[in-house]
């Protein structure tokens, strides 16, 4: 309402600076958010076009087709979709990725609510000292290659295990719940106390179903970091291809044709059949971008209700 | 709870006299040890062969049959120890660890009152004869595969021996029965048989909380236990003692190997100057956030909010697929030119040129992330006083004085946080952005510190040297971090962690 006021208050006396200034930050904006969505639209045609046309460059705005004479006509195919199931060690790393979000998050979404309601327990014994051990955490970071050996320790590398455990202390989504849970009215977790609930039964009963928005927040911020997840996929399943992460997968493929696409740049001769490949495998990684991407964009509408509200919390310190 | 609210109600339970105490403690600290060196493997009880991984501890060897034989290719190939002594072994660190955990379980009761306590103290009691029964299986497993390599004779090969771990896990097995025993005796009877087993809450919600700070020590503190590497001469496979000590031989190569010094100077160049630039720009979400609210369009705010923010959510390796789609020899760019702009010759891969690294790295951030770091300030002209607003107008204030001396200054507070935390992180730009962007041509001007860790650690095996930087990094790095924050508290008078 109050924004409104002052745009009308504005609207009184709005010289031609104003205007200028108005439409230059407009112009501004569409382009800027043209520059953000534009290449996603571009990957989008270029999956569901004709192949031959991807090749020759002739999709640059829509998805085409070829027409009568082979001249490209407006036109949407999904086989390059389809084709999608006959490529080489898909299915496995789509299989694991879905299977780390949802498990991964699960988990870290549990522990997250019961360490962060059991952080806002005066009454815990030393209850400040281990806060502050698990905010630590956050700032503090041993270095990649003890943090590997370490893993190697636990016997977590090739081993799915290695997604889910260490995931399962996230900090940061600790103390976002604990600033929740703090922010609910005492005296609902009191009375219950009196009714003679024990500690798990008020957490079931009250907090979880109180802290439910805060509860959404980490686990879509969790799933989308589960599905993007590709350095520990990188660095711990060295003898598992079949445990690559999807966007470990989507790195090979498209490593495998930029050196391709090296060599040609370079003039080094590559054979017909060579380059054929080379520009098929172009679309295959665009699909396969494509359907990587596709996911974060469905959860999107969701998240965004819900991001705004825990970057703000976040911004209030633990 | 009503029985503990009842009972700090009513009389106080006797307090333990100091002869009680101490043989609990004692126990306490054992079980806490013992439960901690589980995951600990140069205390290995079934590390029984120098070929078994010298990175398992006595938890992986019970669970994992592939760690503790990844090093034995040929040895097991060749069943020069059989698959059946491996598969005993197994089993007898299984049945160690069921009676560390049963000692464990005896720890965390002993912080119950004395009905449980006493309850809690006669795990111990049975927990460390099953760890002796484990560790006598361990020693059966050993003679099993010495007689049997004695039998094909490959003894020089499959290199068995009794590990340190064993003597300590046997030490730690008596010292559990003796301490448990002996307050199990100092505790006395138990007076009152209708007295209820019971937790003061203090410790009952300390235990609660337990297994997420065991996770926590486990992931994010035991790590540091890898630091030791930097102070020996490792190779992948080897074995730390003292024949490979080198001191601080590995710091001060940094400085003498004119190869690395280069090297390390290179790196943090990059390193400053991603880092310098991105602080350059940091001012960006704030003039993004101050122009989306002047425009006067909630819905266009709202539609500009929702597409520049979709960038963020994507990792780095769909970005390079992106960047792939648009800028590579047969991207975007290259085909608009061609086709529509009918320009020869335009088949320039962008990616592979160095030129500019720097400021392609930046603008790539830039794309990502601008959108979404201006939330938090759109949120903060949200939630600035619309009475200021106001009042500047009725004195004659026009918009941009507006926004130079009201919301500019509303957003200040959370940029300095903000800025001193990105200061506080300047050599950690992380590497994943910059690894998926390397490739032959621009590696020198595009590899940062995190890359350079990645590519010398894990890429040449270089663990000591790499872990050098890494423990260099982190204490810099948080040092700079209590100084940023001492600034601010300085300044501002509240802290930023």
């Amino acid at each position: 309402m109050s924004r409104k006021e002052k745009a009308a208050a504005m609207h009184i006396r709005r010289t031609a600076g104003d205007w200028v200034f108005d439409i230059a930050v407009i112009i501004f904006f569409c382009i800027f958010t043209f520059i953000c969505i534009f290449p996603f639209y571009y990957l989008l045609i270029n999956t569901i076009s004709d192949n031959d046309l991807v090749t020759s460059g002739r999709v640059n705005f829509f998805p085409m087709l070829k027409g009568a004479d082979n001249l490209p006509v407006f036109g949407v195919q999904l086989n390059n979709y389809v084709a999608l199931r006959n490529v080489q060690d898909l299915g496995s790393s789509v299989l694991v990725t879905i299977a780390r979000t949802i498990i991964g998050t699960a988990l870290m979404v549990i522990t997250s609510a019961w360490a962060g309601y059991l952080v806002t327990k005066q009454k815990m014994w030393k209850r400040s000292l281990w806060y502050r051990f698990l905010v630590i955490t956050m700032y503090f970071n041993a270095g990649l290659v003890p943090w590997y050996m370490n893993m190697l320790m636990m016997g977590l590398t090739d081993n799915f295990m290695a997604y889910i455990i260490p995931g399962m202390v996230a900090p940061y989504n600790i103390i976002l719940v604990k600033t929740y849970i703090e922010s609910i009215p005492a005296s609902l977790e009191e009375s219950a106390i009196i009714d003679g609930a024990s500690t798990v039964k008020v957490w079931l009963k009250i907090i979880l179903p109180l802290s439910i928005p805060i509860l959404a927040t980490i686990a879509i911020f969790g799933a989308v970091g589960n599905w993007n997840s590709f350095q520990d996929s990188l660095l711990l399943m060295n003898n598992r291809p079949d445990l690559y992460t999807l966007q470990h997968r989507l790195y090979i493929y498209l490593n495998s044709s930029s050196n391709l696409g090296a060599m040609m740049s370079q003039g080094g001769q590559v054979s017909e059949q060579a380059a054929q490949s080379m520009l098929n495998q172009r679309v295959i990684q665009y699909t396969v971008s494509m359907v990587s991407i596709i996911p974060i964009l469905m959860v999107y509408p969701f998240m965004q209700r819900y991001f705004v509200k825990g970057i703000m919390l976040g911004a209030v310190k633990g | 709870m009503q029985a503990s609210i009842q009972r700090s109600a009513g009389p106080a339970e006797e307090a333990q006299t100091l002869a009680q105490r101490i043989p609990l403690w004692v126990f306490r600290l054992i079980a806490l040890i013992t439960g901690l060196a589980l995951f600990f493997p140069p205390v290995n009880p079934g590390r029984v062969s120098e070929k078994i991984n010298e990175a398992a501890s006595l938890f992986t060897t019970g669970v994992s049959y592939g760690t503790i034989t990844n090093s034995m290719g040929r040895i097991l190939r060749s069943q020069w120890i059989r698959d059946t002594d491996i598969h005993l072994l197994m089993i007898a660190c299984c049945v160690v660890m069921a009676g560390v955990i049963a000692c464990a379980a005896g720890g965390c009761m002993s912080l119950g009152n004395h009905k449980m306590r006493r309850r809690g103290l006669i795990l111990p009691l049975i927990g460390a004869p099953v760890m002796a029964a484990g560790l006598y299986l361990i020693r059966s497993a050993y003679t099993s595969m010495l007689a049997h390599g004695e039998e094909v004779g490959k003894l020089d090969t499959i290199k068995l021996m009794v590990p340190a771990g064993f003597w300590f896990f046997c030490a730690l097995a008596a010292l559990l029965f003796l301490s448990a025993g002996a307050a199990f005796l100092a505790a006395g009877k138990v007076r009152d048989a209708s007295a209820k087993m019971e937790m003061e809450e203090k410790y009952r919600l300390f235990l609660m909380m337990l297994p997420v700070i065991l996770l926590a020590f486990i992931f994010a503190y035991l790590p540091i236990w890898g630091w030791r590497f930097a102070f020996f001469d490792y190779t992948p496979g080897g074995t730390i003692g003292p024949e490979n000590y080198v001191g601080f031989k590995w710091f001060s190569f940094l400085f003498t190997d004119p190869a690395t010094t280069r090297d390390l100077l290179r790196v943090l160049r990059n390193t400053l100057i991603m880092s310098g630039l991105g602080i350059a720009t940091s001012w960006l979400p704030i003039a993004f956030a101050v122009l989306l609210a002047e425009v006067r369009s909630t819905k266009f705010q709202r539609f500009v909010q929702t597409f520049t923010t979709i960038p963020n959510f994507i990792s780095w390796v769909l970005v390079y697929a992106i960047a792939i789609c648009i800028f590579s020899t047969d991207g975007f760019i290259n085909s608009f030119l061609t086709n529509i702009m009918h320009m020869e010759g335009a088949n320039t891969n962008y990616l592979q040129v160095a030129d500019h690294t720097w400021l392609k790295m930046l603008l790539w951030g830039t794309w990502k992330g601008v959108g979404w770091s201006a939330i938090v300030y759109i949120a903060g002209i949200a939630g600035i006083d619309q009475q200021l607003y106001e009042a500047a107008k009725v004195d004659g204030a026009n918009r941009f004085r507006c926004i130079w001396h009201i919301t500019i200054p509303g957003l200040i507070p959370t940029y300095c946080v903000l800025l001193l935390m990105s200061i506080a992180g300047i050599l950690s730009n992380g590497m994943e952005q910059y690894l998926v962007f390397s490739n032959a041509m621009n590696k020198d001007v595009i590899e940062v510190l995190d890359l350079y860790v990645y590519n010398i650690g894990i890429g040449q095996n270089r663990i000591s040297l790499s872990t050098v930087v890494g423990v260099s990094k982190s204490l810099i790095g948080i040092t700079l971090l209590f100084a940023a924050n001492g600034i601010s508290k300085a300044i501002r008078g509240e802290s930023i962690i």
